[in-house]
């Protein structure tokens, strides 16, 4: 077997144990990595119900065949666990050192079990698994926790670590790497808190095994340098992510004040062009050469890694329009290691909740200085409102009541991402049907519905562009595992990845065979939802309820008095079940799970819940 | 014939300008502007008014007019 190191290092923070366990070819052809092989570990290993934050939770560190690899964007790794903010699987990935070295050190996974006694350090060299004091660094954030990691062991190891916001179990806290990345939205972060495993630190020396090394090496390098040329003809990294920001502000997408609003007057004080004249430095994950990571100095002096994003939800969404502020709010959730994107929306929702008297509170959209008090209470859960802010917008709402609901920002607890979809259907079922809760990772059409349709059309073309989009970007890109940047920003073949794919594997795979591990992956995510909430309904894919709402939409600008529709919408979803084989709730039917070899899985499923 | 044009990201390098107002003698095209500002060449989506045209749609008078690379979302 070739591609993979075809090892999982187990690691028991309970016991202090570790093992590395040998999987199968047909393991490896099956869910080739990442995102699909953690999504078959959870499944077989835990069971439903369990607590997020209790022993019996399983953090996934999990890499693909091409991760690590010199080639364009494969320094991403994919972390996962059940997710304290949704109830169901999690995950998310960052680029970090980790994904050359875990692979050098022999493991295609890690699986983290149980609990530590004490703050812990993993340092894991090849087949030498260590269990370290932490507690020096307990309590400190990412930046400070990074840099005693270099001091100790030098810069070129592969680092995770967590900050406050994962100690406390903030419900939204991420994973950190190389001090400007961040994964794991679904509360990945605080399942590593809930561990007491502060950081895990892993060196190795082996060789990666390839079916065509040379080959492998020839194509990587020469692929490197092109995407790099592409990116500096067409100017994208100037303004990276950022420059949607501005567009969508033209077209009434933008979030502004909890989406109430969908554009606004101040935004280009914080697009893509003031961004870059900020511009101090940038960065960017390994093996990359359209470097996306924008630092500017904040408010106070320090260096803060922007995308759009992070503006748009600590920025806009917060109607704060001063760059060096939005930074600031940055460099918080960065440190604490906090998700910008659940954290903007939380703040937001707080803000939105107090002005329409859900609940009293002394924050206002714009105030910046009191968001960032409100991000340090939120990370040490401090006082009865931290802890509301780190349970984030639906248990907020659900606290709240008085209808705070319609106006919380998330789909199955997991908080929208910076688009604002008042009118725009295809996005919103985007969202609604995003495997893990409404992230933008998986499909994105929003270009696709302005150009190529009408914006206020229903039609079964919508969902087939979603569908086409999860199978490349939230299955294969995920799985195999590599950053979807260079094909989807830069127009980069994506007929490259299977050939990556079958250099390193010896196989001879097409992008339909990434199509059908994809739909698997869908499935199994969907598994995972049945099983924890065995009374499903479609009611679960339905984008924030206030995006229907007659009363909410906007009284001037190009989509003025325009809002979605609930049949309507209704039948999008219908057209997204059925060319996918759902049932009505949104699940697989068991003739699907069957055709894509899950019939096992269909069993254990249905122990817990009725298939059709 | 005057219309405002914004260029949107990295084209507004290409075209030396992020908003301007350009004007026609007569009528014109959303695709004769597009040559006019000198991105005709590049992958775009137009607006007009947040709705998008095709490069044959006439424009018409006061016309705010976005030119946009084809974004993805990241």
């Amino acid at each position: 077997m070739y591609g993979w190191t075809g090892r999982i290092l187990r690691v028991d923070l309970t016991t202090r144990t570790h093992r590395a366990e040998p999987f199968s070819e047909e393991f490896a052809k099956t869910w080739v990595g990442g995102r699909g092989f953690a999504v078959k570990i959870l499944f077989d290993e835990l069971k439903p119900g369990i607590d997020p934050l209790g022993p019996e939770n399983k953090l996934i560190v999990a890499l693909g065949p091409i991760s690590g690899i010199p080639a364009p964007t494969t320094g991403k790794a994919v972390v996962a666990a059940k997710s304290p903010l949704t109830g169901f699987y999690g995950d998310g990935n960052l680029g970090t050192r980790v994904t050359e070295q875990l692979r050098k050190a022999g493991y295609d996974a890690l699986i983290v079990e149980g609990r530590a006694e004490r703050p812990t350090l993993l340092y894991i060299e090849d087949d030498t698994v260590e269990f370290l004091p932490a507690d020096e660094v307990w309590g400190q954030g990412t930046f400070a926790t990074n840099d005693w990691i270099y001091a100790k062991y030098g810069k070129g190891v592969g680092v995770l670590n967590i900050g406050q916001g994962g100690e406390n179990g903030v419900r939204y806290a991420t994973i950190r790497s190389m001090e400007g990345r961040s994964g794991g939205r679904p509360g990945m972060g605080a399942v590593m808190g809930s561990k007491l495993l502060k950081a895990i630190v892993v060196k190795g020396t082996r060789p990666i095994p390839q079916a065509n090394a040379a080959g492998m090496k020839a194509v990587g390098t020469a692929d490197l340098k092109m995407v790099h040329q592409i990116d500096k003809d067409t100017g994208w990294s100037r303004q990276s992510t950022n420059g949607v920001l501005a567009w969508c502000n033209e077209v009434a997408g933008l979030p502004v004040q909890n989406f109430r609003k969908t554009s606004h007057t101040e935004a280009w004080k914080i697009d893509g062009q003031r961004l870059d004249e900020a511009r101090v430095a940038t960065y960017g994950c390994p093996t990359c050469t359209m470097r996306c990571g924008i630092a500017i100095h904040d408010k106070e002096g320090h260096e803060s890694e922007l995308d759009y994003e992070n503006i748009g939800l600590l920025g806009a969404n917060l109607n704060i329009f001063e760059l060096d502020q939005v930074g600031s709010l940055n460099y918080l959730c960065d440190d604490y290691g906090l998700d910008t994107m659940s954290a903007g929306c939380t703040l937001s929702f707080y803000a939105d909740a107090i002005a329409h008297g859900a609940t009293t509170g002394d924050f206002t959209f714009g105030d910046a200085e009191r968001a960032k008090e409100l991000l340090g209470l939120a990370a040490r859960r401090e006082g009865p409102v931290g802890n509301l802010l780190a349970d984030g917008t639906l248990r907020m709402a659900r606290a709240f009541g008085h209808g705070a609901e319609q106006y919380a920002m998330q789909v199955k607890g997991l908080e929208v991402a910076a688009y604002n979809c008042k009118f725009i259907p295809g996005m919103a079922l985007a969202f609604g049907v995003a495997a893990i809760g409404a992230h933008h990772r998986e499909a994105w059409i929003i270009t696709f519905e302005l150009k190529n349709t009408t914006r206020d059309s229903y039609g079964p073309e919508k969902a087939a562009k979603v569908i086409e989009l999860q199978r490349i970007r939230g299955g294969m890109f995920e799985s195999i595992v590599s950053c979807r940047f260079p094909w989807i920003e830069l127009g980069w073949s994506l007929d490259n990845y299977p050939k990556y794919f079958n250099l390193v594997t010896g196989l001879d795979w097409t992008l339909d065979d990434m199509w059908r591990l994809a739909d698997r992956v869908y499935a199994m995510i969907k598994l995972h939802y049945l099983r924890e909430f065995p009374n499903v309904t479609r009611q679960d894919d339905y984008p924030p309820a206030v995006w229907f709402d007659p009363e909410n939409a906007d009284t001037e600008g190009p989509i003025a008095h325009m809002h979605l529709e609930a049949d309507k919408y209704d039948q999008l979803l219908q057209h997204y079940y059925d060319q996918r084989g759902y049932d009505r709730r949104g699940i697989p039917t068991r003739k699907l799970l069957e055709t894509l070899g899950l019939s096992r899985e269909a069993d254990e499923a249905a122990r817990y819940a009725t298939l059709t | 014939m005057k219309v405002t044009v914004k260029v949107i990201g990295p084209l507004a390098y290409a075209a030396g300008f992020s908003e301007k107002d350009v004007a026609f003698p007569g009528t014109a095209t959303a695709g004769e502007l597009l040559a006019r500002v000198n991105i005709a060449s590049r992958p775009t989506i137009v607006t007009r008014n947040g709705k998008a045209v095709s490069p044959l749609d006439a424009l018409a008078e006061g016309d705010r007019i976005v030119i946009s690379p084809i974004y993805s979302g990241g």
